[in-house]
């Protein structure tokens, strides 16, 4: 090796060099592959929850009413619009009555003809009662003639068969002047279901409410069913509310309710669970819920989207921790414990959750156990830490190749 | 012996340095551009190892979800969960697309997931908390540079940002944004409210579904055509104990269905996603060595014309060949010294600041500094040539 | 040291064939003793640079006999296997210009040869730095030849070419750039060393200042030399 008698060039060189490789092993430390994971812990406290329920929710009507025609027609006029208020019993719309007019009119003619038919009958039932009588005393005077020998028996026959022949007239005259008289209440009856059905055509409100929609216009043709007018009590909307099946634990009616609408998020209005749905929607996986307001809002509309939160009761005092420690490894879920000699995995029996971000846990851990909640990557047991306090903002991407856990 | 090569280069130590920095920042873009084609497959390896599912359910004859397109019924989830090894089998949709916040928009790979725990979302967290509500949360990745209470623009919706989390990327270098998969459902297939008239007004004007004899049957067609029940992928955690392949081949049986188990998706990502990337980059790195060579067999070759007097005269009193071949060899070889030293240094420090992902390992550096040196020492030879062919007796008169 | 110092004999040298052929050396006879200082004069073309490069070892005649030290180097063929150790141990160069490698030190610069020859450095140094106080330049050990002054150049180029304590010493026109009193004190520098070192040297110039100080001087016209008595100009 050749001694040297360093000259100022040469240190400042080597002093370039060495700076220069301890930037390197430096920044290789720092970021490489023997950097430590950065971590940030957290202890174990006792605390309480306040979990909640959180599901989004539509605006409905609880009730609402299809105002339209019991046969196909034409609608001939509608009488109100949409945002009108109408009252039990008003006039909404009419269908055309078509034919039904005339056809009242034709009925009209029927009936009076039916009352001129029983005219009629009737005094061909008073023809016939006279001829009756006639015969009877015809037929009496020649049995006694008969009887005096007066007369012959052919005589006396004829008698009787004209006294036989004019009774079956004036019964036949009086079936004639029943059938008149059943002939009368039929038209009478179909000029009644004929109004029936003219009182039809008037579309009328069942109840007080709000239009919300006009389906049909003047001059459509709707078929029996179909809606030309819906209704809605503007007093019975409500929320209809759909939780995860999976995180609707405690979804019970009466529990208080925090209501957040779409239009108006800076507001919240209370309300409460009237009722849980028995069936819920297996394809969405929910349950829905009904959630009246306490105090109705004005101004709202139907179908708007709003935000529930159901607040359930506070749990009693247990272990709590931010649910971003909780980690799953194999089939286990707990959290990574610092202990003396590095990482150790614990399995936890967790309890409820709040929409906060806080666990309750209710079994595996100690109070004051330090566990792993923020880190850089996915921890394991043998994985080299370093303890921060935070990692937010301040994190480096790793630019050297990634230690394997 | 004193070494001739390094007396040569303190005495014109101005020249070695400059170029020895001109070079290494060439040397430095050939590492950054390795580095880049390995933080290509390390992205992919972070997005399937971040997946933390052992096998992928897609659509049948596609190689989706990250590869290709692919889509699922929702609930054929239930039925997977029901084969045999599953352990845990989770919904997923991915659609790449840009997130607004305030002014700003990024673009960003959304990721629906069911609840945290379940695979594909994320395991750890660097800042705030896993989502807990079924709507309008979420958990973005810190690349977005979303922070925890930013209120983000996706599609129709405004989220909360409730966690950040790091390194969760698509194969593309995308950052990744966490929404509940209800709402991703929503994002990845309703459109904007006129494209929804327009659809309900076509639908309308069709007469098979706008029947007067049958009231509801067009507010029936379209309330079916504004939802959405369908998923990317179905993830799958297999139980310990059981064989991914075992777990698969029954799931490829079904009609229309296609599983691939970690190994084969690793290879579809790395094989076929980024191999147009590779051939690019390869070439890069061939013309950037090659354009090293000649930088430093032209500085060598000039320095050494630079001698030709010296040389003669060393040949002259009776200098070996050798040795004269050995100080040139040196002084390319410190040149390639310096200038990758420079370069590790330069990739080192510009990597982080790059906008796609750098992954310098250290196998890289080792196979880098030795074709340095191979280089270098060939690039030598052409100045080698010149100085062995210089005539001593040019010394003389 | 040796006695033969440097002995030449019916040199030729024989350049290119047949008719475009040219003898730039006929037959030259040079007798130099060790200790002894020589001069050999010609003009230009006469040969003086390829008898030099004959002797330098660094062409090969084409016949005659060369004698350095003890060893016949040449008879017809070479008959040194090595010619680059033989120049390095054997022959000592001066140049028209010092020639100093300009990246290494004046110390360096003359111990190169005998580290090139083996040496252990610090030896070599100890002896550069004995021959640089010889000759007068010890006080600038650790300057760079840039830093030099031509003469001091100059001494630093003899010292190394005594570095190695070579039998012979080729000198090709060492005092061309000097004024007569540098010139002459290069000459007596020169005679002092192949005294003490008993070295046989050959100082080819056509420098009119130092002719005179030759005690015998060989003239080399159209390839052929021819003996002369000198001056011998006390120095």
């Amino acid at each position: 090796m050749k001694f040297k008698i360093p000259s100022s060039k040469v240190t400042s060189l080597v002093l370039l060099g060495v700076l220069l490789i301890t930037a390197v092993v430096f920044v290789v430390m720092r970021a490489g592959p023997l950097a430590p994971v950065r971590v940030t812990l957290a202890q174990a406290t006792e605390g309480t929850l306040t979990p909640a329920l959180y599901g989004i929710g539509t605006v409905e009507a609880r009730r609402s009413y299809f105002v339209g025609p019991t046969a196909a027609g034409r609608v001939l006029r509608v009488l109100v619009d949409v945002g009108d208020t109408v009252k039990a019993g008003q006039l909404l719309a009419e269908m055309d009555p078509v034919d039904m007019d005339n056809r009242l009119t034709a009925l009209d003619a029927s009936v009076a003809r039916a009352a001129s038919m029983i005219a009629a009958a009737d005094a061909q039932t008073a023809d016939a009662a006279a001829r009756k009588e006639l015969a009877a005393i015809s037929a009496r005077r020649y049995l006694d003639l008969a009887q005096q020998n007066f007369v012959s028996s052919g005589a006396v026959e004829a008698k009787v068969q004209e006294q036989t022949s004019a009774d079956a007239g004036a019964r036949a005259a009086q079936a004639n002047l029943s059938a008149a008289g059943q002939d009368l209440s039929r038209l009478k009856a179909e000029r009644a279901a004929l109004v029936q059905q003219r009182q039809n055509v008037r579309l009328l409100a069942t109840q007080d409410g709000v239009v919300v929609a006009r389906d049909a216009e003047p001059g459509t043709t709707v078929v029996a069913g179909q809606s030309v007018l819906k209704l809605v009590d503007p007093t019975s909307l409500w929320v209809r509310v759909r939780f995860d099946q999976g995180r609707s634990a405690g979804l019970a009616p009466g529990l208080a309710a925090r209501i957040v609408l779409r239009s108006n998020p800076a507001t919240a209005l209370a309300g409460k669970v009237i009722r849980v749905e028995m069936q819920g929607d297996s394809v969405t996986e929910e349950r829905v819920a009904q959630v009246a307001f306490d105090v109705l809002p004005a101004g709202m509309s139907m179908g708007e989207l709003t935000e529930v939160t159901l607040n359930l009761p506070e749990t009693p005092r247990t272990l709590v921790l931010p649910n971003a420690a909780i980690k799953r490894l194999d089939s286990e879920v707990g959290v990574w414990v610092m202990a003396a000699d590095g990482l150790k995995f614990v399995a936890l029996r967790l309890g409820q959750s709040s929409l906060d971000g806080r666990v309750q846990v209710l079994g595996g851990l100690q109070a004051g156990e330090q566990v792993v909640v923020y880190s850089e990557k996915d921890v394991g047991a043998k994985s080299r830490i370093e303890v921060v306090s935070s990692l937010a903002g301040a994190a480096p991407k790793p630019t050297q190749a990634q230690a394997k856990p | 012996m004193i070494s001739l090569a390094g007396r040569d280069i303190l005495h014109s130590w101005s020249k070695f340095v400059f170029t020895g920095i001109g070079l290494g920042l060439l040397i430095g873009v050939t590492l950054t551009m390795a580095g880049v084609y390995r933080g290509m497959v390390d992205d992919a390896r972070a997005l399937l190892t971040n997946s933390r599912a052992d096998l992928y359910v897609v659509q049948k004859d596609t190689q989706g979800p990250y590869a290709e397109a692919s889509s699922l019924r929702d609930d054929i989830q239930r039925s997977v969960l029901g084969m045999p090894g599953v352990a845990r089998a989770a919904n997923v949709t991915y659609l790449t697309m840009q997130v607004r916040r305030a002014s700003t928009e990024v673009r960003a790979m959304v990721v629906g997931v069911e609840e945290p725990g379940q695979p594909g979302a994320p395991a750890y967290l660097i800042e705030g908390r896993h989502i807990t509500r079924n709507h309008y949360e979420a958990v973005a990745d810190v690349k977005t540079g979303f922070v925890v209470g930013d209120r983000i623009q996706i599609r129709r919706h405004t989220y909360d940002v409730v966690g950040v989390t790091q390194r969760m990327v698509s194969s593309g270098g995308d950052p990744m944004v966490f929404i509940p998969l209800a709402d991703a459902q929503e994002a990845q297939f309703l459109k904007d409210n006129d494209a929804i008239y327009n659809d309900r007004a076509r639908t309308a004007a069709n007469p098979a579904f706008n029947r007067p004899g049958v009231p509801g049957l067009l507010e029936a067609v379209q309330a079916s055509q504004s939802s959405n029940h369908n998923v990317n992928a179905v993830l799958v955690q297999i139980q310990p104990g059981w064989d991914a392949e075992q777990v698969a081949e029954p799931l490829r049986r079904w009609k229309h269905l296609q599983a691939f188990t970690r190994m084969q998706m690793e290879d579809i990502l790395v094989a076929k996603l980024i191999a147009t990337s590779a051939k690019q980059i390869g070439m890069f790195l061939v013309i950037l060595a090659i354009v090293s060579a000649a930088i430093v067999a032209f500085i060598i070759y000039t320095m050494t014309l630079g001698k030709l007097r010296e040389i003669a005269v060393l040949k002259l009193i009776g200098t070996r060949d050798r040795t004269i071949a050995g100080m040139i060899l040196q002084q390319a070889m410190g040149l390639g010294l310096i200038g990758f030293i420079v370069g590790k240094v330069a990739a080192t420090i510009w990597s982080p600041v790059f906008p796609k992902f750098v992954l310098l390992e250290v196998g890289d550096t080792v196979i880098g500094f030795f074709l340095v040196m191979v280089i270098c020492a060939l690039a030598s030879t052409l100045a080698i040539r010149v100085a062995l062919r210089v005539d001593p007796a040019a010394a003389i008169g | 040291m040796t006695e033969i110092g440097i002995h030449i004999e019916g040199l030729s040298k024989r350049y290119g064939e047949g008719d475009s052929a040219v003898d730039a050396l006929k037959d030259v006879n040079i007798r130099v003793a060790p200790g002894e200082v020589v001069g050999l004069i010609g003009p230009s073309g006469s040969g003086k640079s390829t008898l030099l490069k004959c002797l330098g070892a660094v062409i090969e005649p084409t016949a005659g006999r060369m004698t350095l030290g003890r060893d016949v180097i040449f008879d017809g063929a070479w008959k040194i296997a090595d010619l680059r150790a033989l120049r390095r141990d054997s022959i000592g160069f001066i140049f028209q210009a010092p020639y100093l490698i300009p990246f290494l030190d004046v110390t360096d610069n003359v111990a190169l040869l005998p580290m090139l020859a083996g040496q252990a450095n610090a030896k070599a140094r100890a002896r550069a730095l004995e021959l640089l106080g010889a000759l007068d330049v010890g006080h600038r050990a650790k300057a760079q030849p840039s830093q030099l002054s031509g003469g001091e150049q100059q001494r630093v180029a003899i010292a190394r070419a005594l570095a190695n304590q070579p039998p012979v010493i080729l000198a090709d026109e060492p005092t061309a750039p000097l004024d007569s009193e540098r010139a002459l004190g290069v000459m007596r520098i020169l005679n002092q060393m192949a005294q003490q070192f008993r070295t046989a040297i050959i100082v080819v110039t056509h420098d009119e200042k130092i002719i005179p100080t030759f005690k015998r001087i060989y003239h080399i016209r159209d390839g052929r030399t021819y003996e002369e008595a000198g001056q011998g100009l006390t120095l």
